[in-house]
């Protein structure tokens, strides 16, 4: 066995009593006292490594996907799985996008701006983006659907900037989502997709009591419900989908919301609500 | 708590239950491995989601022949990594405003933590790819010698070399990022 070989045997046991064993430093390098020095330095740079990546994912992150997860375990077929990565990536749709404008229009600073927050440079690019798609969606029920994926890409910017405590951001970005709401419930034209994408409105005013955690109305399917195979039946389900996890994920971020944006939030699961119950009731 | 066998099992018969047990025992580990190779929180949260679909979606085909779930699972998370270096263009790091380690509410203690962090990000990605994985894998992720040979699909041998010298380049690096 060369020396090197053996000197990796020896680091690697170490490493498993430290790691896994619950030993210190200090009694490895007694087992190997001719290696000490060599092994010392290395040693304590792993120390350093693990402890400071001992980092765990945000518990609204981990709630929110196995919810997710777990909702598009009910409905396996192969459509649905389409359908559920894409709303699990709504970045990367924008990103999708916004490469087809660069081809089209020869710029190149586009493509990066799906993957903005509202804090970010890119993010005038992004809303652009989603007007276009907005415009270009040739169904209204596409549309709809649009609607909806745009609404949950505001939700989890909201989440984004509720962890980073951003209190302008998270009521421009309230207001982002209300216009989008208005226009998923009117089953929307242009113009109000415009208004939903590209204006910034006055925050949410006013404050309800508690926040209503409570799934919207249309759950299952009812026997005016179309049919779970047709169009309007896929966009239903997702649509409940969307209702359940975008109110679960704000109504989860309100605790951990600075004090001053809380009603703003307390408001949007409730017209988060609304708006998909309404929304679900035109296509039943 | 359940032999993770048996919860593979119940997962492959569509039992929700099931799932959901193996998502929350791996997610942390999964996020924490992305965390690191990518340096982007936000990207680490969306390939997290990803790993996790992939495997669900693929959990029919996974068999207990001498590869534990847990390795499986990471061989997904390393080939996403491996398409998302691959189509990266240019690494764009967000700062990582949440590397909160377990349990600390000490608000310096958290600050020190995301500075090392972050130094230990920035010295990371001064690895070589195959470097970085088995930092990764290993220290991030406590996966075994064996467990991360299985997912980088090299020998023992080669992982303990890589490890040695990932681990020396790792200190050089950390010890010119201090002095800079």
């Amino acid at each position: 066995m060369s020396r090197e070989t053996e000197f990796d045997n020896i680091l690697n046991e170490c490493l498993e009593r430290l790691l896994l064993g619950g030993e210190t430093v200090e009694q490895c390098l007694r087992s190997y006292p001719g290696e000490a020095a060599e092994l010392e330095p290395l040693l304590r740079t792993t120390v350093r490594v693990e402890k400071a990546a001992a980092v765990v994912p945000n518990a609204v992150f981990k709630a929110r996907t196995k919810y997710q997860l777990l909702s598009a375990l009910d409905k396996p077929e192969p459509g649905r799985w389409q359908s559920f990565i894409f709303s699990l990536k709504p970045r990367w749709a924008a990103v999708i996008v916004a490469v087809l404008i660069v081809l089209v229009a020869g710029g190149t600073g586009v493509a990066t701006a799906g993957s903005s927050m509202p804090d970010s440079l890119l993010y005038p690019v992004k809303l652009a983006t989603e007007q276009l798609q907005l415009k270009l969606s040739p169904t209204e029920l596409g549309r709809t659907e649009l609607y909806a994926r745009l609404a949950d890409r505001r939700v989890n910017e909201i989440v984004y900037m509720v962890e980073k405590g951003d209190i302008q951001q998270i009521e421009l970005t309230a207001g982002r989502l209300n216009g989008l709401l208005a226009g998923l419930a009117d089953k929307p034209g242009v113009d109000n997709a415009s208004q939903g994408v590209l204006m910034a409105p006055e925050p949410a005013e006013g404050a309800m009591e508690q926040p209503t955690v409570a799934a919207p109305r249309a759950q299952g399917v009812t026997e005016d419900s179309p049919p779970p195979d047709s169009e309007a039946g896929k966009v239903r389900i997702l649509l409940e989908e969307y209702a359940l996890s975008q109110t679960a994920a704000i109504s989860a971020a309100i605790n951990q919301a600075p004090e001053e944006v809380r009603p703003v939030l307390k408001q949007l699961v409730t017209d988060l609500e609304s708006s998909y119950t309404q929304v679900i009731g035109t296509l039943d | 708590m359940q032999d993770e066998q048996c919860l593979v099992q119940k997962a492959r018969d569509g039992d929700k239950e099931a799932f959901a047990q193996l998502y929350e025992s791996h997610v942390d580990k999964i996020y924490r491995y992305l965390v690191l190779k990518t340096g982007n929180k936000i990207e680490a949260e969306d390939m997290t989601q990803q790993v996790f679909l992939k495997a669900f979606q693929s959990i029919s085909s996974f068999k207990w022949q001498g590869t534990p779930f847990t390795a499986w699972l990471f061989r997904i998370a390393h080939n996403l990594m491996v398409d998302y270096m691959r189509h990266k263009e240019k690494r764009a790091t967000l700062p990582l405003d949440e590397p909160i380690a377990k349990s600390d509410s000490n608000p310096e203690l958290m600050a020190e933590r995301k500075l090392d962090m972050e130094q230990v990000i920035s010295a990371t990605e001064r690895l070589t790819e195959l470097q970085r994985g088995v930092i990764s894998l290993r220290f991030t992720s406590e996966l075994s010698i064996a467990e991360v040979a299985r997912v980088m699909g090299k020998s023992e041998g080669a992982i303990k070399a890589l490890q040695h010298s990932a681990i020396a380049a790792l200190r050089k690096s950390l010890l010119v990022g201090e002095t800079q």
